[in-house]
């Protein structure tokens, strides 16, 4: 996976062209991973907000 | 925010409006610069760039009424008190940090994106590539793609949070306006709330 993009300027030396679009789908996963770390720590400290006040099973 | 019995004025009309408009731009911006990347083709240029225009525009009324009319120092801020339970302002740490990092992104993207428009051109600045190297186009362009990819993280997380039925109350103080008190206590110090900070 590219980090970014490359291109040349008028003497053939490389420069960058700007972030690799590989990133894109990090972007996208690196949010949604966010979102269920955040899905799972809600769902278990609710369950011990429950069994600390013997509601829970 | 001033209280009104139970009911408390959390967002002004202006501001709700400064944020609804901020969310169709950055819809905008997001969708036609990189739907094309994904394969949709379609003539994205024009929308881009007005877009991006509008965009520039609500982020200086923004920062003007934030300065004139607001205290930033609520939102900007981070203190002690911001950290423990139910202590937060009028803004939560949470909030605060999701404010940082939308005013990185945009702020990142307007201010290259405008240097940009003389690249590209547009009908009330000539084209002129050549105003600056091919390495420093790149450099700008690769800040214009970062706050890009913050963006999309942040919409999902932004959007995420908004509609959890425990931040509720939030989604519907920027649709409304207003906000019960009891649901500021879970998070909030009201005091610190009432005192504006």
């Amino acid at each position: 996976m590219d980090i970014l993009r490359h291109g040349h300027d008028t003497y053939g030396e490389q420069v960058v062209n700007g972030v690799s679009w590989d990133l894109l789908p990090v972007a996208f996963w690196a949010g949604i991973a966010v979102i269920v770390g955040h899905l799972i720590w809600r769902a278990l400290s609710r369950r011990g907000g429950r069994r600390r006040s013997g509601g829970g099973a | 925010m001033s209280a009104n019995g139970e009911s408390m004025v959390r967002h002004a009309a202006i501001d709700r409006a400064f944020h609804w408009g901020t969310a169709i731009t950055m819809t905008l911006l997001l969708a036609t610069s990189l739907l094309p990347i994904l394969g949709v083709r379609f003539a994205w240029y024009a929308i881009h760039w007005i877009s991006g225009l509008v965009l520039t525009l609500l982020i200086l009324l923004h920062i003007v009424r934030a300065l004139f009319w607001q205290r930033p120092r609520s939102m900007l801020l981070i203190s002690a008190a911001d950290f423990r339970s139910a202590g937060a302002g009028k803004y939560t740490l949470a909030q605060k940090l999701m404010h940082l990092a939308w005013a990185t992104a945009i702020l990142v993207a307007v201010v290259t994106g405008l240097l940009m428009l003389q690249k590209a051109g547009v009908f009330f600045m000539e084209r002129d590539p050549y105003v600056r190297s091919p390495g420093s186009w790149g450099v700008i362009t690769l800040l214009h793609d970062l706050a890009a990819l913050l963006s999309v993280f942040l919409i999902l997380v932004h959007v995420y949070f908004g509609v959890l039925p425990e931040k509720r109350g939030y989604l519907r103080a920027m649709l409304t306006g207003t906000m019960r008190r009891s649901e500021l206590t879970v998070e909030h110090d009201l005091k610190r709330v009432d005192r504006g900070e």
